[in-house]
């Protein structure tokens, strides 16, 4: 991976971190924090009970959690939020089966400028509907979204339930090219992340993360697939679709098994795949990024993905 | 510098250009044509462009940039209208170029279904970019519908890729199952499961017949008469080799333009690789061997050896979440073994097939993972005999001793679901094992596992073993036959419970360990399944006992009898004359009044079977299913039409019932009688259903035998109506074809279930409404004359002599 990268785009993430389980709280576990030490600080001496906090209470509803406001609400780091500028969270947990493994919080900041989304949809009635998301500025592709549902197989979101894997779709903004197309075209929006987000109970959750030119979540996407299925007993995963701003495709171009592999703790999504923790990782650690967040996905008994953006 | 003119930039010669300027970029004055107005693009992945799981920017493979560093002269978007061998130029749509050296690289053109309608917009072929585009376009409409004709690999990632951009998608496929080329029947039923399960449609054996529309495709009919609505229609039914150039140049060209393991073709300066080429027979539409044409031809033009050599393909499929791989040869053979795996819970299913300790195929569906160490195996024509029995489980188990199943179960961990219905996991099951429960009846009443769909029962008497030790013996149920662990009480009860409807879903889902099933278990399946969905399920005469599937009894001799049926016992001056002229005319050496009031003719040869029908049928006669296992015939005595004992009209009786009843399925043969009085002359009182009437009303009693076993039937009910008797006696036929294992008599299956059960239950009279409701649903399908459509001209052929018996069920 080439470590030198134009990072002058301002990115729609600020901050990455990850809570694990310790007992009956959640503690911290590590993040990427980019210039804001004083919110790393304040984060780091935190701990939050079930129910308590927005990892808390991701851990208690078993379900991805966003907060737009951090006023008023359970938010525990107000303060220090506020003083970083971060205007908004996602609490997205990881669970293996009934058992929770940690739980990842992405925080954005400046709102009204910065375009996105980080969009969770939730199964009822036999189609995916919106329950909730944080888009920063792109205020009426949010109002399409919360208009839009997805039977099985249909778009991105409808896609990611049906074949229950990550899916990653280019070129959301083009004409033809997205469900919410136009919309998406006019915010700008480029390339779009799926994931299955599996939680005890058994309800459909997907999560999704849109990257746009101008603040893009991230320049780098990879899917990882570790299924048994996959790739057999070997302890590793196949890196099976990925786009990125500086390599550009990342995929088999002969559709023949010979993707790029990871064995288990070989790099961050390697580490992923061993200890089956979210990992957040920055600078040279991260490829030369100024972070990367590599998520595993657990469902059917199994670490089933790795999806890893890097930004 | 030599000219090199190359005539389309498609994969195989955009390899050639590379391995070319790679080895002697100073060899050849390079210069393109390509009919689309663009380079070359990694055409394969054209499906996910298509679903937008990738870009068109992805997949270019020569940009302009690459074309310019090479010093290509692109005639790009200009089609080439001849070539003049004679004098070495290539004439193009803008002007001439001369070569030294040319290569045909023209590809091959979708083939279009000619029915009419295939002109009008909106049908559109699956081949490039410009076909790819113009689906994305029809895709923006909201709620817009797309028919893709051909259930192969294109038109399936064609339908996956219009479904994901969220259009109503239906699949059309000529053959009985998707994939048919690369798939097997229980791998294509996984396919077809998992499309299914993305809101696509799958029609198989749908033939179509037009596409309507007035300037733009409206709706495809199909042959049955189906009518399709359909804002787009794909044609994806395969390829033909472009060679029309080629052959107008007069260069040889077969099925497409031949050449030598060199590439070149019948002029030495001319060479072709791709789908355009014929080589020993073979034409080509997967990459790999292109790509190792490319190769040789590179080395061919710079005058190196090198030789061209077909090789073994294998096939993914492109549909994100659908993992499937297929390589070799699968058909079935004589010489030929298979390996089967099947894990339900997983949707996985994995076939292998091995000749002379050679594995020969392999088809894997839901998990692929050694895919690529079988085609290794394939490619190799390793010998593994060393390694038969453990190969199923991939290179990972080789060397390594057998799985113990219980070891595996003792691992599992105590929050393992067991009990997918209920939620039952390991840990909660140890625990009433633990507390005293020490059968499955009480582990099952205390926690509920294995208490609905009841295919996890195995894994939980494995638990209770393994928490038990020596105090607790695995039971041995008899189960249907090698193939499957499963009793057919199971069978019939999960057909049921999870709506199987197919016998590939049997398979599959029950875990079959054979790919098809045997002779003993596909007749057993099959009329469980056309008993329980006679609307879904269609009747599989390669399924059926030899007698049922030519719908007459084999004799000893290899001749068959031809048995009429002659509706209680009565016939006509004209049924016999149509009988013995049919009995003079093939020579029939014997005709035999039967036990069951008709008349049957013997030593009637297979040819010969259709025709003698035919005679039959012309006289109003139909099929007397001596043959099945069905209704036989329904005796009756005169009654009180002519008999001074007879009490009701117990001829009219058997009439009006063997017409209600015959052509219906059953588990074994039925045979009916109904006596006008107690004397019994129509013996009713050994029969499977017997009637007796008496002054009062109608004395049903059901389960009599008078065959190996000897039994007097049981009194089921007393009615008072003929009505009643109608109602009782379907309802109890229906009981009978829900409840029965296969080949149990009724008095068979009556000891087993008991007749106070069938009694209690048919007391009910919802439960008889309901019965006979479904019974008349069958027949609406089954009851029909078979002799009548077998022996139409077509259907003649299938009586001569014929070879491919390998689907076929007993003898």
């Amino acid at each position: 991976m080439d470590t030198v990268i134009d990072t002058t785009d301002r990115t729609f993430v600020e901050v990455a971190e990850i809570w694990v389980p310790e007992g009956d709280r959640l503690v911290w576990g590590g993040g990427a924090y980019g210039g804001l030490g004083g919110f790393e600080v304040a984060s780091a001496r935190e701990s939050f009970g079930k129910g308590e906090g927005l990892p808390g209470n991701a851990w208690a509803e078993a379900r991805p959690v966003v907060l737009k406001e951090f006023d008023g609400s359970y938010f525990k780091r107000t303060e220090a939020a506020r003083a970083a500028g971060l205007t908004a969270a996602v609490a997205i947990p990881v669970f293996a089966g009934a058992t929770l493994k940690a739980v990842l919080v992405v925080l954005c900041a400046d709102d009204a400028e910065r375009v996105g989304a980080i969009e969770v949809w939730a199964e009822g009635d036999g189609v995916l509907t919106l329950e909730d998301g944080y888009y920063g500025a792109a205020s009426h592709f949010e109002w399409v979204s919360q208009h839009t549902q997805f039977p099985r197989g249909q778009g991105l979101v409808g896609g990611v339930w049906s074949a229950e894997a990550p899916i990653l779709m280019r070129d959301l903004g083009s004409a033809y090219r997205f469900m919410r197309a136009d919309s998406a075209g006019k915010a700008g929006l480029t390339n779009g992340l799926g994931l299955p987000i599996p939680v005890p109970g058994g309800r459909t959750y997907v999560l999704t993360l849109l990257s746009a030119r101008s603040t893009p979540l991230a320049r780098r996407f990879e899917i990882w697939d570790a299924r048994t299925a996959k790739v057999g007993a070997k302890k590793e995963a196949r890196l099976v679709d990925g786009i990125c701003s500086r390599e550009g495709p990342l995929w088999d171009p002969d559709n023949a098994g010979r993707e790029r592999a990871v064995r288990i703790w070989q790099g961050p999504v390697g580490h992923a795949l061993g200890s089956g923790l979210p990992v957040v990782e920055s600078g040279s650690a991260a490829g030369g990024y100024a972070m990367m967040v590599a998520l595993p996905i657990h469902a059917h008994g199994e670490l089933s993905h790795v999806v890893a953006w890097y930004c | 510098m030599q000219k090199l003119v190359v005539i389309g930039a498609g994969m195989a010669t955009g390899r050639l250009l590379e391995h070319l300027f790679e080895a002697d970029p100073a060899a050849y004055e390079v210069t393109v044509f390509n009919a689309e107005p663009r380079g070359n693009y990694n055409r394969i992945m054209l499906s996910p462009v298509l679903s937008g799981e990738k870009s068109y920017a992805e997949i270019v493979t020569h940009d302009d940039a690459w074309y310019t560093a090479n010093k290509v002269t692109c005639r790009f978007g200009e089609r080439v209208v001849a070539i003049d061998r004679d004098r070495k130029v290539v004439t193009g749509e803008r002007g001439e170029v001369p070569y030294d050296k040319l290569v045909f690289g023209t590809g091959s053109d979708p083939f279009i279904v000619p029915c009419p309608g295939h002109d009008l917009d909106g049908v559109v072929a699956y081949r490039d970019l410009d076909h790819t585009n113009r689906m994305v376009e029809s895709a923006a409409m909201p709620g817009a519908r797309a028919v893709v004709i051909g259930g192969g690999l294109l038109g399936l990632e064609a339908a996956a890729g219009l479904r994901l951009r969220g259009m109503e998608v239906t699949v059309l496929h000529l053959s009985g199952h998707l994939m048919d080329r690369q798939l097997d029947p229980a791998a294509s039923y996984l396919l077809q499961k998992d499309l299914e399960r993305r809101g696509i449609a799958v029609m198989t054996q749908a033939s179509t017949k037009a596409i309507h529309g007035d300037g733009h495709v409206a709706h495809v009919e199909l042959e049955d008469g189906t009518e399709l609505p359909a804002d787009l229609v794909v044609m994806a039914v395969g390829i033909r080799p472009s060679a029309r150039l080629a052959r107008e140049a007069g260069l040889e060209v077969g099925r497409a333009i031949l050449v030598d393991a060199q590439m070149r073709t019948s002029d030495p300066d001319v060479f072709a690789v791709g789908e355009c080429v014929e080589y020993a027979g073979h034409l080509f539409g997967l990459v790999a061997p292109l790509y190792d044409q490319a190769k040789v031809l590179a080395k061919t033009l710079l005058d190196e050896e090198d030789a061209f050599a077909v090789r073994e393909v294998s096939t993914k499929l492109k549909v994100t979440g659908c993992d499937l791989f297929s390589a070799g040869d699968f058909a079935e053979g004589e010489g030929r073994e298979d390996i089967v795996f099947r894990d339900p819970s997983r949707g996985v299913y994995k076939r292998l097939v091995i000749e002379a300790d050679r594995l020969v195929g392999a088809v894997m569906y839901g998990d692929t993972a050694d895919g690529n160490w079988f085609f290794g195996l394939i490619k190799d024509g390793t010998d593994i005999s060393e390694m038969r029995e453990s190969l199923i489980f991939g290179p990972a188990y080789q060397g390594g001793a057998a799985q113990d199943p219980l070891a595996a179960v003792a691992a599992l961990p105590a929050d393992a679901e067991i009990c997918g219905c209920n939620g039952v996991c390991k840990g909660r099951i140890v625990e009433a094992v633990e507390g005293g429960a020490t059968t499955l009846d009480a582990v099952r009443a205390e926690t509920k596992a294995s208490g609905s769909c009841g295919t996890c029962a195995g894994l939980v008497e494995q638990i209770m073993s393994v928490t038990l030790g020596d105090d607790f013996v695995l039971p041995a149920a008899k189960p249907v036959c090698p193939c499957t662990d499963l009793t057919h009480e199971d069978v019939r009860r999960l057909i049921k419970a999870r709506e199987l409807k197919s016998q590939p879903a049997v398979w599959q889902e029950l875990g079959w360990n054979t790919p098809n099933g045997c002779h003993v278990c596909r007749p057993a399946v099959n009329y469980y399944l056309l008993a329980d969905w006679p609307l879904d399920y269609r009747d599989d005469p390669q399924s059926r006992f030899v007698n049922e599937r030519n719908h007459a009894n084999i004799q000893k001799d290899g001749t068959y009898s031809v048995m009429p049926r002659m509706w209680g016992g009565i016939t006509t001056p004209d049924e016999l004359r149509a009988i013995a002229d049919a009995a003079d005319k093939y020579g029939v050496p014997t005709v035999k009044v039967t036990g069951g009031q008709r008349i049957d003719l013997l030593g009637v040869p297979k040819e010969q079977l259709p025709a003698i029908w035919g005679d039959l049928n012309a006289a109003g006669l139909v099929s007397g299913h001596a043959y099945t296992k069905g209704l036989r015939t329904v005796k009756t005595c005169v009654g009180t039409d002519w008999c001074r004992f007879g009490t009701q009209d117990s001829t009219g009786l058997g009439v009006k019932l063997e017409k209600m009843l015959w052509g219906s399925w059953t588990p074994h043969k039925v045979k009916l009688a109904v006596s006008g009085c107690p004397r019994n002359c129509a013996e009713a009182t050994c029969k499977d259903i017997g009637i007796i009437c008496v002054d009062s009303g109608y004395e049903i009693g059901v389960g009599g035998a008078a065959g190996m076993d000897l039994k007097p039937t049981e009194p089921l009910v007393k009615v008072v109506t003929e009505a009643e008797v109608f109602e009782w006696v379907v309802a109890f036929m229906q009981l009978y074809r829900e409840h029965a294992k296969y080949l149990d008599r009724p008095y068979k299956w009556l000891a087993k279930v008991s007749l106070d059960w069938v009694r209690e239950t048919l007391a009910d009279p919802a439960e008889r409404a309901a019965l006979n409701e479904r019974f008349a649903i069958s027949q609406s399908v089954y009851q029909y004359d078979p002799w009548k459509e077998h022996t139409a001209a077509e259907q003649e052929r299938r009586y001569q002599p014929l070879a491919d018996l390998t689907l076929e069920a007993a003898e």
